[in-house]
């Protein structure tokens, strides 16, 4: 073919011998089995690089300066952020704060979204379930600073309705003013708006548990625990581990609810480290600080995934032994 | 007869061209004469005395550039919430952009905006201009403001100079709204003194003498839970400045300061006993504020107050248009100056927050945006101009505007307003370039303790004191460092 195409070049007038030698070079290139898919990955490359890797290298270089949009003449400092951000009580009680909202919240998400999903999964049958189906995801389509405003007025002491209710039995709540329930209260929104995700996560997860071994396990008439067990958990799990996955990386940056619920307040009780975050950033605009904070959240969440994807790879590597 | 008649036409012809010329001549001498100017306001979004400025602009300045320059000029605003206008203009200004042409900025923001070179000084647009781009000297926007401490407030930076970056675009201070029906209600009055063995004030002189601890008991008084109803409302939310412009007036009436501006020494200044014992009694106001109170701001605020909520509201003069909206909430309410503090000599003493907000030129304007910008500014400050502002329910400074006569008659808070931007009455606080880091930290630290999360005022100081002293120092802006004991406070 390439032999042919040569002779017609040869054969043609020097201006469309031209474009068809640039015609052939193409059509060579795209044939090369290593070229084609590194020319398919160049667009993907050149927005990965413009919007991931030079701003990630830009945010690491300014985390060793002093640079504030404040005073133009930056400072290199070396470690200092990191030293000072280290040091930081508050960033710790931050952090801190974060990482009970995180376990406290997926883990309920999990548990919540799980029991669901079984319910769901086994009710194929059960009328109106499209319906019930499409009213539980819908927290999960609102977005969180909708789903914010609307727990605000739900939440307010004077006229919403939870306070209503507590009055009704003689009691008075102020559940964003109290430092006691502030954070409750804001975690209860997050866990109504995500549980749907991990009720998704899990229907998705028992619909690639195979038919045949469910089957086998009818005729066999096992217990329902040990089907559970033995065939619906080593099929889902990765499915699973994988919603839990997002939800913790996810969780981990909350920032939107907050922001329009209490602003970190009452003091600081609901102050997670986005916000911090965000503060020094944008606020503050302390840009070297927040950049060596925003570098170590990073690195977090990068330990986080690859905790989960190692206990992934172990128990996978424990069933195929 | 003809001649009578042709002599007497040429006269009418060179009358008219007489009368004709000055306009005819300024609209050629206008360099922007027969041209369409684009103009961006940014201000506060949903205040009123924002929008009054940009509203103002187009259906006032418009018309009156047309006809006196010869140009036509569009308005457009664009609006942030109080928390995020800093962050909006100072990363536009940053980048050295003319997206926002003039600039609604909050008072403590002209260090943070003149310090990097990003507004024009107007000093220099005064006394010379802008020669590079053909703009002569301002000597109408030397203007002469209502008191001291609204020059210092929206005009000068470094604190404590002469040197001036602002001019005023509304004035603000905190007054008290208090309900009339409940004041002057003969069994309530009898009641209250009955109780108290003092009978509530009348009239605005009445309340020129109420101290905080009269009125404490006023509000104690009005605070009946079983009605829904409250004795007052302050603002105590962790949002931007709100906790810290209504602690403040506890500190500064007792004697208590914030920092040494001289020398930028927080530690030991804002840590002091009589700020500690402000702290407590600011947070002691909650008692006798609605539930939830803790997280009010203004909006939260003016709620209260127009739901029949509370007693009484310590708001901003700025948005009396909104608390008093309704003709019968407005015949039924009385704006006051709010309570004094009781000092040790027996006198009475009275330091609030000052509100409202200068106008400052963004430095990168185009030649012809920057021209416009001054038009504007110099029509702004036109008596009639600023008297309109008033009308429309906005707060003037120019001396001449707030002394006139019938100043205090065009909105029912305008006498409280004049009467709290009086030196010594009022007082704003450090215009600092790293105002907004210091900011967040008190922030934090009040709210902290105003909610209960933390219980020690002094400990709060001291941690607020310790963070505010390093930005300070890191920042290169004060030669005194935190001390050594600032590395064990901790907040909690």
């Amino acid at each position: 073919m390439q032999a042919e195409s040569t002779e017609r070049i040869a054969y043609a007038a020097p201006r469309t011998r031209g474009l068809m030698r640039g015609r052939a070079f193409l059509v060579r290139l795209l044939n090369d089995i290593r070229v084609f898919p590194a020319l398919l990955l160049i667009p993907v490359l050149i927005f990965f690089i413009l919007w991931n890797v030079i701003p990630t290298l830009w945010m690491i270089g300014l985390s060793f300066y002093k640079y504030s949009l404040m005073s133009p003449n930056e400072r290199f400092l070396g470690l200092r952020n990191y030293n000072d951000i280290l040091n930081d009580v508050q960033v710790w009680a931050s952090l801190g704060r974060t990482f009970v909202w995180v376990f406290a919240g997926v883990s309920i998400q999990t548990a919540l979204g799980f029991l669901l999903g079984l319910l769901f999964w086994g009710s194929r049958d059960m009328p109106g379930r499209r319906i019930a189906l499409t009213m539980l995801f819908a927290p999960m389509i609102i977005t969180p600073i909708a789903a914010g405003a609307f727990f605000q007025l739900i939440y307010e002491p004077t006229f919403g309705v939870v306070n209503w209710v507590v009055r009704q039995f003689g009691g008075n709540v102020n559940l964003l003013g109290d430092t006691n329930l502030a954070f409750g209260a804001v975690l209860f929104v997050d866990i109504w708006m995500w549980t749907p995700f991990m009720i998704l996560i899990t229907l998705a997860a028992l619909g690639s548990v195979p038919k045949a071994e469910l089957e086998a396990a009818e005729v066999d008439r096992l217990p329902w625990l040990q089907r559970f067990r033995h065939i619906i958990l080593p099929n889902a799990k990765f499915i699973l581990m994988l919603g839990i996955l997002l939800r913790t990386i996810d969780s981990f940056k909350t920032l939107d609810l907050i922001y329009l619920m209490t602003r970190g307040g009452p003091g600081n009780t609901t102050d997670l480290i986005a916000l911090l975050l965000r503060r020094q950033a944008f606020e503050a605009l302390e840009f070297g600080w927040a950049s060596a904070l925003a570098l170590i959240l990073l690195l977090t969440a990068i330990a986080f995934t690859s905790i989960y994807l190692y206990i992934l790879n172990l128990s996978s590597k424990r069933q195929e032994a | 007869m003809l001649q009578n008649w042709l002599r007497r036409s040429i006269l009418v012809f060179v009358l008219i061209a007489l009368m004709l010329a000055p306009i005819a001549s300024a609209q050629d001498a206008h360099p922007l004469a027969g041209r369409t100017i684009d103009m961006a306001i940014l201000g506060i979004g949903g205040w009123l005395p924002s929008s009054l400025g940009a509203s103002m602009a187009n259906d006032l300045f418009r018309p009156y550039a047309q006809e006196n320059f010869g140009y036509t000029v569009n308005f457009t605003f664009a609006e942030s919430p109080f928390e995020s206008l800093f962050q909006r203009a100072a990363a536009s200004l940053a980048t050295r952009s003319n997206e926002f042409n003039i600039i609604i900025s909050d008072s403590q923001w002209l260090g943070a905006f003149a310090e990097p070179g990003w507004i024009v000084d107007i000093d220099e647009l005064i006394a010379n201009g802008i020669p590079s781009m053909g703009i002569d000297p301002q000597p109408a926007l030397d203007l002469e403001l209502y008191s001291k401490v609204a020059r210092d407030t929206y005009q000068v930076y470094p604190d404590g100079t002469d040197e001036i970056w602002g001019l005023p675009q509304e004035g603000d201070v905190i007054v008290l709204y208090v309900r009339k029906d409940l004041l002057l209600d003969p069994e309530e009055r009898a009641a209250f003194e009955g109780e108290y063995g003092f009978a509530m004030p009348e009239t605005f002189e009445d309340f020129e003498a109420l101290t905080m601890e009269q009125f404490e008991q006023m509000a104690a008084f009005f605070t009946r839970p079983d009605q829904d109803l409250y004795g007052t409302i302050m603002q105590h939310s962790r949002v931007y400045d709100f906790q810290t412009m209504y602690l403040y007036p506890f500190m500064w009436s007792n004697g208590g300061q914030i920092w040494n501006p001289e020398t930028r020494e927080v530690w030991g200044v804002l840590n002091s006993q009589v700020n500690a014992d402000a702290m407590i009694w600011n947070r002691r106001m909650l008692d006798y504020q609605p539930p939830g109170a803790v997280n009010a701001g203004i909006a939260e605020n003016v709620d209260a107050y127009t739901q029949g909520k509370v007693f009484s509201a310590f708001q901003w003069a700025a948005v009396g248009l909104s608390m008093v909206e309704d003709p019968e909430l407005r015949a039924n309410t009385l704006i006051v100056p709010p309570p004094g503090f009781m000092q040790e000599d027996g006198s009475i003493s009275r330091i609030y927050s000052m509100g409202g907000q200068p106008w400052v030129v963004n430095a990168f304007n185009t030649p012809e945006q920057m021209r416009v910008a001054v038009d504007f500014l110099n029509w702004w400050y036109l008596p009639e101009t600023q008297l309109e502002f008033a009308r429309r329910g906005g707060n003037p400074v120019v001396a001449s505007v707030v002394n006139d006569p019938g100043f205090n008659d065009i909105n029912p808070w305008n006498r409280a307003y004049a009467y709290m931007l009086t030196d010594g009455r009022a007082l704003d606080f450090w215009h600092e370039p790293n105002y907004s880091e210091m900011l967040a930290v008190q922030q934090e630290g009040f709210t902290a303790f105003a909610s209960g999360q933390v219980n020690d005022p002094m400990n709060t100081l001291n941690w607020i004191a310790c963070r505010q002293q390093a930005i300070l120092y890191d920042n290169l802006r004060s030669e005194i460092a935190p001390p050594a004991e600032c590395d064990s406070i901790t907040l909690n």
